[in-house]
């Protein structure tokens, strides 16, 4: 030993043992168990959806360090969902896709379609080290609801460089999905009442292609930065079959009555929205993860760009505050703002020559929504319990300028007020 | 494997217990939760036989055997294997060669039992040609081992698994704890009304029966090297249990026992048996380090 040098001994071992230690802690689950999460999702929009969702999902770390994650969730959802027809002075009566049923909105009311649908989907998770700085990670998965059926399967692929400072993920994903909307889809800016011209279809398909490319980097050692970008590409069946326009009249804004003479009462002018075949996005993604002694900060913002016209803005703030026996609070605030679609109009005006497209969907107009919340979590004897209470309101041009006579009286862009309850529970078996 | 959860007769902390690295393990949290404290036991536990399950010598199914069974072949190791193979190659050059994994073939030819005899010169001079560190290349994270040579993490693996047990609770918990895995402990803070913690020292003449002391600590690891019923009896001389793998015999007047205490249990097991490699001179050598100690000669 080096006795003429004894007293560096010890500074030595202590910065040796300071590496030895830097090794990240594993992740605190038993490789042996499953690692079980189950959730319920309450999203309730105040006189519009409700969604019911409970959800689970298992996974497994394997000797060789394979992760396999199988998630299944079920959603039922009931309520009434904006048709696209815009507020008028009379009642309005509307026949249901099918044609079975018809339902009446009230005169200055905004029309909703009752719904009611269960949604199934179940997915599965495979991450694989490829090598010692190489990751895989798969993904499959199928949903099925009523009318419509999703399949898709993604592959990303990370590398760590830097002493695993950095790491680098490219990715790819696929999506088919299949509508077979009630009654067949229809024509585009078809009148609804009018006898369809064009092939109804039964089966429609759209496909999505995802590529994605990041970025991690751990900037020291309580901060964590992430830039996203990625591009979809999607094509086909764009359109939704449900969603309609009224037709007005150019000068006093009312709903044009249908004038086919067996026209029964109440029923006026609509036509079915249409939108493009091909959607094009942009997306880039950056995030901030910053812990404090204790607390965490967590600060994301997105923007998003497509070529029909839609810019978004996304930030996102969290602040994980630190209580004792390992409970936290988790206060969240959410801005999201977006431009309308360029084939975004309330409604579509009567004897004007008609668009190439048009939808009156709220989801593609102008809009800003705001959502504030609050998570409460606790450690379990095995796991952790967790609830989250959200509320966002979401608002939109409700007096636009192109409005016409009537419709300026009328909300054209009712705002939507939701809360959301999320209550997880962490399990190791 | 078992674990159990006891709380103590005031009830101010909860005692969790397993077996892991044969030794028993003690998880002391100030707590009064039950369930809370039966968690933070689980995973502690977890993790000590993850690090017990990947570093262990006696298994057949983890690295150290691959590496043991190399042939002479590199091989290829992880991260965490990676940085303790760094720790062990530094120590070893710190020690100047007294401290080293590979030391472990010695035991092949050193009994301790009763009634057992020294090995001939012979014997020690063929198991030495199997020792030394200096003999493997180690280009991290590629080891190649020349073959019939051995690795061994037994001298740190435990305080290893102190410290990264400690790691995990201080960042879940803000309850103050002990942790003593078989004499090798970590104490991250005192008691919530600030008293610091009491540990009883083994009398290493009568282990786990008899204290020959008690020291408060308010933080940081503690560590003893040294067992004064391991040693040998031969022909009226007495071999003491630490092997120095320069000579292949074991290190001249050590003490009995050597208790350290630094800022974690790494630091201060190697501290300690840095110490005893020193024989003779293990207090002149704790003084110079400004470390508080106890040797039992």
């Amino acid at each position: 030993m080096q006795l003429n040098n004894k007293s560096s001994v010890r500074a030595a071992l202590a910065a040796a043992t300071c590496t030895v230690l830097s090794h990240p802690l594993q992740a605190a689950q038993s490789s042996d168990g499953w690692d079980v999460k189950g959730g319920l999702l309450y999203y309730s929009e105040a006189d519009r959806v409700t969604v019911i969702a409970p959800a689970i999902s298992a996974s497994k770390t394997t000797e060789a360090g394979d992760k396999l994650t199988f998630r299944a969730i079920y959603d039922s959802l009931t309520g009434a969902s904006p048709n696209g027809a815009t507020p008028t002075n009379t009642p309005q009566t509307f026949t249901s896709p099918s044609g079975q049923s018809t339902y009446t909105t009230p005169a200055g009311e905004t029309p909703m379609r009752d719904l009611t649908d269960v949604r199934i989907a179940v997915g599965l998770d495979w991450e694989h080290e490829l090598s010692r700085l190489v990751r895989n990670a798969m993904s499959g998965n199928f949903s099925a609801e009523r009318d419509y059926l999703s399949l898709s399967v993604s592959d990303t692929l990370s590398k760590d460089y830097n002493n695993r400072m950095t790491t680098l993920t490219a990715g790819v994903g696929l999506t088919l999905d299949v509508v077979k909307p009630e009654g067949g889809a229809p024509v585009g800016l078809q009148l609804i009442n009018a006898p369809a011209t064009g092939e109804l279809e039964d089966d429609n398909q759209k496909t999505a292609v995802d590529v994605l490319f990041g970025v991690t980097q751990i900037l020291n050692r309580s901060t964590l930065t992430q830039l996203n970008y990625s591009h979809t590409t999607s094509s086909g069946y764009l359109t939704e079959p449900y969603k309609i326009l009224s037709v007005i009249d150019p000068l006093t804004g009312e709903t044009v009555p249908d004038p086919s003479p067996t026209a029964p009462a109440n029923t006026y002018l609509y036509r079915y929205e249409k939108r493009p075949d091909t959607r094009n996005s942009d997306s880039l993604y950056w995030k901030l993860q910053h812990q404090l002694t204790e607390d965490v900060i967590y600060f994301s913002y997105r923007y998003f760009q497509d070529d029909w016209g839609i810019r978004s803005h996304t930030m996102d703030l969290k602040y994980r505050y630190e209580l004792a026996g390992g409970r936290y609070l988790q206060p969240h605030y959410r801005q999201y703002q977006q431009t309308a679609a360029d084939f975004y109009r309330h409604s579509l005006v009567d004897n004007m020559p008609l668009p190439e497209f048009a939808s009156a969907d709220l989801r593609l107009g102008e809009m800003t929504s705001n959502t504030v919340g609050l998570k409460f979590g606790m450690p379990l004897q095995d796991g952790e319990f967790s609830i989250l209470v959200e509320k966002m309101t979401q608002t939109g041009e409700s007096h636009p300028a192109d409005a016409i006579g009537i419709q300026r009286n009328y909300d054209l862009y009712p705002t939507l007020d939701a809360t959301i309850v999320q209550i997880g529970y962490r399990t190791v078996f | 494997m078992n674990l159990t959860l006891d709380q103590s007769p005031c009830g101010s902390y909860w005692t969790g217990r397993f077996s892991a690295m044969a030794s028993p393990c003690e998880v002391l949290l100030e707590l009064k939760d039950r369930a809370q404290a039966q968690h933070l036991l689980q995973q502690v536990a977890e993790e000590t036989w993850r690090i017990e399950k990947k570093f262990s010598r006696y298994r057949q199914d983890n690295l150290i055997h691959h590496i043991n069974h190399s042939d002479g072949q590199p091989l290829e190791v992880d991260e965490e294997t990676t940085l303790l193979l760094n720790y062990a190659d530094q120590c070893f050059q710190l020690s100047d060669g007294l401290f080293d994994i590979t030391a472990g073939v010695l035991r092949r030819i050193w009994s301790f039992q009763p009634g057992a005899t020294p090995p001939d010169k012979n014997q020690v001079r063929e198991c030495l040609k199997h020792i030394g560190w200096s003999k493997v290349t180690w280009e991290p994270p590629h080891l190649t081992l020349p073959p019939g040579m051995e690795i061994d993490l037994g001298g740190i693996g435990k305080e290893y698994a102190v410290d990264k047990a400690a790691q995990w609770l201080s960042q879940t918990t803000e309850a103050s704890f002990v942790l003593n895995f078989g004499g090798d402990l970590y104490v991250n803070k005192p008691l919530s009304n600030g008293q610091p913690w009491h540990i009883a020292i083994d009398d290493p003449a009568a282990t786990g029966v008899r204290q020959a002391g008690q020291i408060t600590v308010a933080h940081g690891g503690i560590a003893t090297s040294g067992d004064a019923r391991r040693f040998l009896l031969h022909q009226g001389k007495r071999y003491g249990h630490i092997l120095n793998p320069r000579t292949g015999y074991p290190i001249k007047n050590a003490p009995r026992s050597v208790t350290v205490i630094a800022g974690t249990c790494l630091e201060a097991g190697m501290l300690a048996t840095f110490a005893m490699l020193q024989g003779a001179d293990a207090r002149q050598f704790l003084e110079a380090q400004e470390v508080p100690f106890w040797i039992i000669e």
